[in-house]
């Protein structure tokens, strides 16, 4: 028996023991084929899905490198049926292909003939092929080429698109690399991206996925549609583009709410696209407007199901997605795989962590109990209203100032779900409040201030979730939040990640109400980001030691390793 | 037939040595018990149908061959030398080897010239399988066969070239439409003999006509399988990897079971809704929990149980199951299924009533599944280690070892699937430990396995997001805790714990302290206990407890507080066993009744209250004791019996003893369930001449009589008659018969 690092469980998870000498050979050998689901301190927890063994394939693994790996590493004898499984699942991407037939166009050709009968006999996939031109391939329709791609994935017969992309129109873009360079990961994510076509790059929250767009485009030379969350991101975007790029203010345009301009490079954001009106989606000439070479989608993970189908439509486009999670809370994982197409590059957190570009975060969550009354009024309140009253009681007040005042140097972001309490903080903590009704131009402005340090604390609501930066928000504090979801949880704790000029350590404060609903969901919580490895403290409100005493922060922060 | 040549089976068994006697009774034991008395008892026991089969299942289709060309030859005898002439395609070594096992069963016999006994030419239906001859199926022949087959059309030379194949029986097809279809032209031309609504026959004669010059059809020689080879190391790591896998689910099933048991279906078995059930809770398919189900039971880790009997629970044996080491906790599995009478993969199939046959249902059972299963291994291991049969190749092997069994092989695919499952056999071939469970039994088994399954750990590692990993099998001890205080998230060759408020709860419930668990986790973890464990502990131990339940049989409170405690404290009230629950409240585990007449005895007025707090004015009931309800004791002494059961007690030993004396004639003796010709023959003379007959009887219930009977019929096993000595009219089953005789006297026995 071999004393390998890694443990293969029946449901098709993977162990992996950190501390293991061989762990990190494994974790380069199983990241291809199994998705990254926890990675607390001693053993992370690997997942092996369908969808991972094809992206996998695509990427040009083989059933037995992947098996191999599992052998190999394993601790234990692996049984021999989830190898069987394995490979069985892995064969099953490619025996379909689309591909471009000198002669009928685009064509869905296989080279086993039992899989096409079982595809062309499928009621989902039928109506989308065309006529048969032999016994192995069959024609269809360029405009059902994303559509067809979705419903053989459903049906477990995802096909692989050779079909190649237009060009689109050309336009000279390079990257402006006089005083900073490409980071090797960017540098391997681009290649991996070009490489395969078209696909998704995961990456953290601040670890640049701007740069890897720009990157890509620079490699596109041709016109680019970009489509944002939000008009603040947008900004965010073309900002990057003039600075580390050759293109200047004029090439690229903006098309929001506000204003429609179409230019070489274009940045929409998802919403303008999918505002309807009368039924009809009106900006879809947009799709149109220009021969684009490129279009790049950022936070996959958020594109709205209505992008997804007008995105069936332009296979024939170079697609880059970028994202720092491919779980979907829609579980629409499948969708981007099929539609804008397989991952291509993947990063551990922790590992580029280590690599110090983006700060390590030490997590606190900290327990404040409810007086009398709070409880009172929390034990006879309705359930809906429940959480409300826990996340926002005033119990919390007095130590979110402290734990402010346990940071005075830095630049602090108050992290908050309830307007009232937001409104009430600022105005107790003397610091503005950003909110959904808060317009663009005052954003940028106090923005602009907290980035210069003018401004030391501002109190955000749940529009600061996406998107926005701020290089040096160091100390992040969660008063209330969506009911404890994952991604939230990511996005908030991507606010303090941005590097930090001196390397100093970023600090994610959550401030919850014991025995509450609010510390049930802090549970969820509390996993979640043990699950990404991050340190995660509990301290009680009364234990919370301000600066300079026993067991609180230095005065100031040391630099992390 | 020359004059030394022994003329029966008889007189030729007698002419064999004792050795070959001997091979004689090793190859069919079934004669052998109980020891015959003398050759004749010997030969006729052979004749026996049912051993007659037993002994032909067990021919391969070659030897079947050599047998069919001395059953079709037109004479009775066909001298050994010729019967390479009759096989022309048969190489002489295997006619030979054929012979040789032939006589020794003594399904074929003689020195010079071979004869069939006559049970063996009826057991064999279908000889070569050519039909029967035409004047046994009543078909009149065409005159010119030749000529006829010759004049067919394509179609109807099809269906009778199909029929003259393996099989000379075939199936009419519909005829809905007005055209006749070729089988039913033929049937018309007499080439078809039909012998039931639906079936057809050819005719023997047909059948050697078409197939001219080969009687006997093509050589039956022994199917040259395609080997599977495979690194005898990698298989074993293989099997080692599905015997992991099995343990733990196993493991896991029976957990589940413990916690909340599985009904007992009032026709047996185990309930979808339960299969289900598992199979959500065990993010496994409810395919795989019939398999484990099924598993545990043949195992004997899982069986009926509880107060009424009535659930599926793990049993005792379960118990120390678990504390064995992983090798022979698998090899009690193996052996488990190998020698299982229930098929599992019967379950989920539909009866001819449509209906799904459950897990665990009595439907599954198959006496003969344990040989399948046997036999189905066997031939794997007879290939050296690293070579096996796919499940194709087994069965076309075994297709031809035991053709007569053709009908009985559809479940060795699923049987070699569930092998593979279970690590005894990979891919069609076998592992070291399944070869040990052959050869060897369930110690072999676990010899085989151990060294490739792991050691079990000692510790766990905790991590902070609150989940406990087990990096390998769990000793005994270990598991059991963890059970308790966390919940199995994912298992195989770890198992992954998640501790949750509810687990810790549950720790709680079950009489864990704070102190206890930060304790157990301490010393369990080889990793430092994280933060976040240590507050959940004490989180939830703080909430845990805070409402307590019991139970009293009646309070007494008053809005006096001062009274209260002067009645808690007042000696005279010790009787009332009361003790205080809050200020002005106190309860006693005795009835009010009574704890009312303490207070009163003690010089207190109380006043009885009602649920809703009214007084009740009762008088005082005379007291009385508890006393033994009545009907509680159970009767002692046997029971009396009634006057009609005296009677015919009384009639039974009056027959038996009139039986007895009439008995003049030798009976005929028999093996019961044996049914020999000569009862037969005894007992139809005695039906048609009307004479009574003395019979030896034992009923349904296992008891033996001693009658005489008047016999009226006797059908379809049955024999009919009117009992003198108990005056009544009755059947008699004549397997149950064990002796007879007639009854030789003027006088029948009257009836007293």
């Amino acid at each position: 028996m071999s004393d390998g690092p890694l443990i293969v469980q029946s449901d098709k998870t993977l162990l992996l023991e950190v501390d293991h000498p061989q762990s990190k050979e494994c974790r380069a050998a199983i990241a291809p084929f199994a998705e990254l689901e926890r990675s607390p301190e001693h053993v992370h927890t690997y997942r092996i899905t369908p969808l991972a063994l094809w992206n996998a394939r695509a990427a040009g693994h083989d059933a037995e490198q992947v098996v191999d790996a599992l052998v190999r590493f394993s601790r234990y004898p692996v049984p021999h049926a989830l190898l069987v499984d394995v490979a069985d699942t892995m064969d099953r991407y490619g025996r379909l292909t689309l591909a471009n037939h000198p002669v009928h166009g685009l064509t869905l050709t296989s080279t086993d003939k039992a899989v096409l009968e079982e595809v062309v006999r499928s009621k989902r996939v039928a109506p989308m092929l065309g006529a048969r031109i032999d016994a192995d391939s069959i024609v269809v329709h360029p405009s059902e080429r994303g559509r067809l791609k979705q419903a053989l994935l459903k049906v477990g017969w995802p096909a692989e698109d050779l079909a190649g992309y237009v060009d689109g129109q050309a336009h000279p873009i390079d990257l402006a690399q006089d005083d900073w360079h490409l980071r090797d990961y960017q540098q391997e994510a681009v290649d991996g991206f070009w490489a395969g076509g078209s696909g998704v790059v995961v990456l953290p929250c601040g670890a640049g996925k701007t740069l890897v767009g720009a990157a890509a485009m620079a490699e596109a030379k041709a016109t680019t549609l970009i489509l944002v969350t939000n008009t603040v991101s947008g900004r965010q975007w073309k900002r990057e583009l003039i600075a580390r790029t050759s293109l200047t203010e004029e090439e690229i345009g903006e098309y929001s709410g506000e204003r429609k301009e179409i230019r070489p490079v274009t940045i929409a954001t998802y919403q303008v696209i999918t505002t309807r009106r009368k039924g009809e989606y009106r900006h879809l000439d947009l799709f149109d407007a220009q021969d684009w070479g490129l279009i790049v989608y950022d936070e996959v993970h958020l594109l709205p199901a209505p992008i997804f189908r007008l995105t069936a439509d332009l296979q024939s486009r170079r697609r880059l997605g970028l994202t720092a999670t491919l779980v979907r809370e829609d579980g629409r994982e499948d969708d981007v795989f099929s539609l804008i197409g397989p991952k291509r590059y993947d990063a551990p957190w922790r590992d580029i962590e280590a690599q110090g570009y983006i700060a390590p975060a030490e997590c606190v969550e900290v327990r404040v109990s409810l007086d009398d009354e709070e409880r009172m009024t929390y034990a006879v309140a309705e359930p809906e209203e429940r959480y409300r009253i826990a996340a926002t009681a005033q119990s919390k007040l007095p130590v979110i100032r402290r734990v402010l005042e346990r940071h005075p140097e830095e630049q602090k972001l108050v992290i908050g779900a309830y307007l009232d309490q937001l409104d009430e903080l600022g105005a107790a903590l003397d610091a503005p409040v950003i909110q959904g009704s808060t317009t663009n131009k005052e954003r940028e402005r106090l923005f602009q201030a907290f980035r210069t340090g003018e401004i030391k604390t501002l109190v955000v609501s749940k529009v600061a979730n996406f998107s926005i930066d701020l290089p040096e928000a160091a100390v992040a504090v969660q008063v209330s939040g969506t009911f404890g979801s994952r991604q939230e949880e990511a996005q908030r704790l991507g606010r303090v990640l941005r590097p930090k000029a001196d390397g100093r350590q970023a600090h994610f404060y959550t401030v919850v109400s014991r025995d509450t609903l609010d510390s049930e969901y802090a549970a969820h919580r509390q996993r979640f980001l043990a699950e990404q490895g991050y340190a995660y403290t509990i301290v009680d409100a009364a234990d919370l030691a301000g600066p300079g005493e026993v067991n609180g922060p230095d005065w100031v922060d040391e630099p992390a390793d | 037939m020359s004059p030394d040549q022994p003329a029966t089976l008889a007189a030729w068994l007698r002419t064999r040595t004792d050795e070959q006697l001997g091979g004689l009774l090793v190859a069919r034991p079934d004669v052998a018990r109980p020891a015959p008395s003398d050759v004749v008892g010997l030969a006729t026991r052979l004749a026996v149908p049912v051993s007659v089969d037993r002994a032909l299942d067990e021919l391969d289709a070659a030897t079947l061959q050599v047998l069919d060309a001395v059953l079709l030859s037109p004479t009775d005898g066909v001298p050994r030398d010729e019967l390479p002439g009759l096989l022309p395609d048969v190489p002489a070594e295997v006619v030979d080897a054929a012979v040789g096992t032939l006589t020794t069963r003594a399904l074929l016999w003689g020195d010079a010239d071979l004869h069939a006994p006559e049970p063996v030419r009826r057991a064999v239906r279908y000889p070569a399988g050519l039909g029967r001859r035409a004047v046994d199926l009543r078909v009149p022949l065409p005159g010119d066969v030749p000529g006829t087959l010759s004049g067919l059309d394509p179609e109807e030379r099809g269906v009778l070239e199909r029929l003259s194949a393996d099989r000379p029986v075939g199936h009419l097809p519909d005829s809905t439409g007005g055209a006749l279809t070729p089988a039913r032209r033929l049937l018309q031309a007499g080439l078809l003999a039909r012998i039931d609504a639906v079936n057809v026959e050819l005719p023997r004669e047909i059948g050697l006509a078409l197939r001219g010059d080969r009687p006997l059809g093509p050589p039956r020689l022994r199917p040259e399988p395609e080997i599977t080879r495979r690194d005898p190391a990698v298989v074993d790591r293989q099997a080692a990897g599905a015997a992991l896998e099995v343990i733990g689910r196993v493991t896991d099933v029976l957990t589940a079971l413990e916690e909340e048991p599985a009904g007992l279906l009032r026709s047996g078995g185990l309930g979808v809704r339960d299969q289900k059930r598992l199979a959500k809770e065990l993010k496994i398919g409810e395919g795989d929990v019939a398999f484990l189900v099924e598993l545990a039971h043949a195992a004997g880790l899982l069986d009926v149980g509880g107060a009424q009997r009535d659930e599926w629970l793990p049993t005792r044996g379960y118990d120390a199951w678990r504390e064995q080491d992983l090798p022979d906790r698998w090899a009690v599995l193996a052996e488990g299924w190998l020698t299982s009478v229930r098929l599992i993969s019967l379950v989920g199939q539909r009866d001819v009533a449509g209906k799904a046959v459950n897990v665990l249902s009595p439907d599954t059972v198959r006496q003969t599944a344990p040989a399948l299963r046997r036999s189905a291994l066997a031939v794997l291991a007879e290939f050296p280690p690293g070579e096996g049969l796919t499940s194709p190749e087994l069965v076309t092997l075994l297709r031809w070892r035991t053709p007569r069994r053709a009908d009985r092989l559809s479940p060795v695919p699923d049987l070699l699937a569930e092998a593979g499952r279970l690590g005894i056999a990979v891919g069609g071939v076998l592992s070291t430990g399944g070869r040990g469970l052959l050869t060897g039994g369930e110690d072999a088994a676990g010899d085989g396995m151990r060294g490739l399954l792991p050691e079990p750990v000692d510790h766990v590692l905790a991590q902070p997001d609150l989940s406990l990993i087990a990096p390998g099998p769990l000793v005994a001890e270990l598991a059991g805790t963890l059970a308790v205080v966390a919940d199995v998230e994912s298992s195989g060759g770890a198992t992954v714990y998640r501790v949750s408020d509810g687990s810790i709860r549950r720790a709680l419930d079950a009489g864990w302290s704070a102190a206890d668990l930060h304790d157990f986790f301490t010393r369990a973890s080889r990793t430092p206990v994280p933060q976040a464990l240590e507050y959940l502990v004490d989180d939830v131990a703080r909430q845990h407890g805070r409402l307590r339940v019991g139970a009293i049989e009646c309070y007494v409170r008053s809005d006096d507080h001062g009274l209260v405690s002067q009645v808690l404290s007042d000696r005279r009230t010790a009787n009332a066993e009361l003790r205080r629950l809050a200020p002005g409240v106190l309860v006693s585990g005795l009835p009010a009744d009574e704890v009312l007449s303490v207070l009163r005895t003690a010089g207190y007025a109380p006043a009885g209250e009602s649920s809703g707090g009214t007084v009740l004015t009762r008088p005082k009931a005379p007291s009385r004791a508890a006393g033994r309800r009545p009907g509680s004791t159970a009767p002692s002494g046997p029971r009396r019996m009634a006057p009609e059961d005296v009677a015919a007690t009384v009639r039974e030993i009056r027959a038996g003893d009139a039986a007895l004396a009439a008995r003049r004639t030798e009976p005929v003796r028999q093996v019961p369930g044996v049914t020999t010709a000569s009862t037969l023959e005894l007992l139809s003379r005695a039906v048609r001449e009307g004479l009574p007959i003395w019979l030896g009887y034992i009923d349904a219930q296992g008891s033996g009589s001693q009658r005489v009977v008047q016999p009226v019929s006797l059908v379809g096993g049955f024999l009919q008659g009117f009992d003198e000595g108990r005056g009544e009219s009755r059947t008699f089953a004549v397997h149950r018969i064990t002796s007879v005789a007639l009854v030789e006297s003027e006088d029948t026995p009257a009836p007293s």
